[in-house]
């Protein structure tokens, strides 16, 4: 997969479930169809619940999904979304 | 009466063992839903819609909710507790649902614990206690005498044994697991560690099958023959390979007989020899260990390390135990009397190998180590350590 480009970053580290998603849902509404929102999210659970998310709704393709841990060692799960038309 | 905005795990089961009706509404992800769910001796009408559906549209979520299970009383449940609590307070409740949260989610449902007296212990001098992990369907015990205690097949979750020690007023003889698990980590080495109780495994158990490496944990060989004295009480080891080479059943004689047997005999079923790796190899001597088991008085009362159905396992009083004779009648995985008919039918029903025992085993032998979270999401979903006669009609 080449480059992602990114038209915005949503960082809900340290958030539980749901806020990550529900947080990812209004964001994405906020951007253009075409374009792609990245979420930084702490909550393993987020792995399943936005693959879950994307199957069921229309207007989202979830694109990636990786992990890194971050500066203050906290396991940190990205997901790459893009808002498509439905 | 009265439906409460929050309940306990522990609460639930209640509820579900008195009867009282509500419905289940599991807003977790379909991946997690299709592995488990909240089941007891009277398993609710579930509705199943994850959370972020409601996100795209509320109304129809709210509409197939009214539709499937009414206005209330519904218990919402998820994986940790909170998404099942904002869609209660977010979305349902102030449109007038009677909603309550289970606290904690599933991954509390499956470190909760119910723990009884075994009745027939309480005329006896030795008493016995259940913990009984109901989302798991894993059984431990306390067996105490004048003071003392012998735990058996301690769970992970020690702070709930030493609780129940500390209020009985009971010293710690002896630790044992029946054998090396693969569904559930023991507590035996953080119990040994925190108390200086010593920890008995059998020497077969500690090796891990797969990996054949020697358990890097500190424990005293468990052999048959060996007996353990409690109070005015003595506890005598069996050794009854097939489920694992080590596997081994505890026959305590207070006034009355019991026998702990582990995973090897249960209520409705039978363990599965196959968890090591070598069930063709080990289902010949599963066979003779129970046969084994089986020759021993019949108003022997079986205390078994699990159960896959309450709703057919449990006695009205919440305990799982009954006499060796009954189960000779009842059991249906016993009916097969000779050997090779039982290795074929046991080798031909086996239920799907959980990818993660592998795993679990290691943990037990100490050679690999993880966090709390991972620790968690190793142990769960419901135990799958019977043969599949518990589980084809449940």
């Amino acid at each position: 997969m080449g480059e992602i480009v990114v038209a915005r970053e949503l960082d809900v580290r340290g958030l539980q479930c749901p806020m990550p998603l529900v947080n990812a849902h209004r964001a994405i509404k906020q951007i253009a169809v075409g374009e792609v929102l990245k979420v930084l999210a702490t909550d393993r659970g987020s792995l399943l619940d936005f693959k879950g998310w994307a199957e069921t709704d229309d207007s989202v393709e979830l694109l990636q999904q990786e992990e890194y841990t971050d500066e203050q060692g906290r396991r940190v799960y990205v997901h790459y979304l893009r808002r498509v038309e439905p | 009466m009265e439906w409460k905005t929050q309940f306990t795990p522990e609460e639930v089961a209640e509820l579900l063992e008195r009867g009282v009706g509500f419905g289940v509404l599991d807003v977790r992800n379909e991946e997690e839903f299709r592995r488990w769910r909240l089941e007891g001796p009277n398993t609710p009408q579930t509705l199943h819609i994850p959370y972020f559906e409601a996100l795209e549209d509320e109304e129809a979520f709210v509409s197939r909710v009214e539709a499937e299970l009414g206005r209330g009383p519904i218990l919402a449940i998820c994986a940790k507790g909170g998404s099942s609590d904002w869609i209660a307070q977010e979305i349902l409740r102030p449109r007038g649902f009677q909603v309550a949260n289970m606290i904690g989610g599933m991954e509390a449902w499956g470190s909760s614990y119910r723990i009884r007296l075994l009745p027939e212990s309480k005329q006896d001098t030795v008493r016995i206690w259940q913990l009984d992990r109901f989302g798991r369907g894993c059984l431990h015990y306390v067996v105490a005498s004048e003071g003392e205690a012998i735990l058996i097949d301690p769970p992970r979750h020690i702070e709930r044994v030493l609780e129940l020690l500390s209020r009985e007023g009971l010293q710690i003889r002896a630790i044992l697991d029946t054998h090396a698990h693969a569904d559930h980590i023991s507590g035996g080495p953080a119990l040994a560690e925190r108390t200086g109780a010593p920890y008995y495994l059998h020497p077969y158990d500690g090796i891990h099958p797969i990996d054949v490496l020697p358990a890097q944990i500190p424990f005293a060989f468990l052999q048959e023959g060996m007996r353990f004295s409690v109070g005015s009480a003595a506890l005598d080891v069996l050794h009854i390979p097939g489920h694992t080479l080590g596997n081994t059943a505890f026959l305590l004689q207070g006034q009355k007989r019991y026998l702990f047997t582990g995973d090897s005999l249960f209520i409705q079923s039978v363990a599965r020899p196959d968890l090591g790796g070598r069930g063709e190899a080990w289902a010949p001597l599963h066979f003779r260990s129970l046969r084994r088991l089986l020759h021993l008085p019949a108003d022997t009362i079986v205390l078994p390390g699990h159960y896959a159905s309450a709703a057919r396992e449990q006695r009205a009083d919440g305990l799982f135990a009954a006499p060796l004779g009954e189960l000779l009648r009842s059991n249906p995985d016993l009916a097969l009397q000779e050997e090779e008919a039982f290795v074929s039918y046991i080798l031909a029903h086996l239920p799907e190998f959980p990818p993660q025992y592998v795993d679990i085993k290691r943990v037990n032998a100490g050679l690999l180590r993880l966090d709390e979270e991972g620790l968690n999401e190793l142990e769960l979903g419901k135990n799958v350590c019977a043969l599949s006669g518990a589980y084809t009609t449940s």
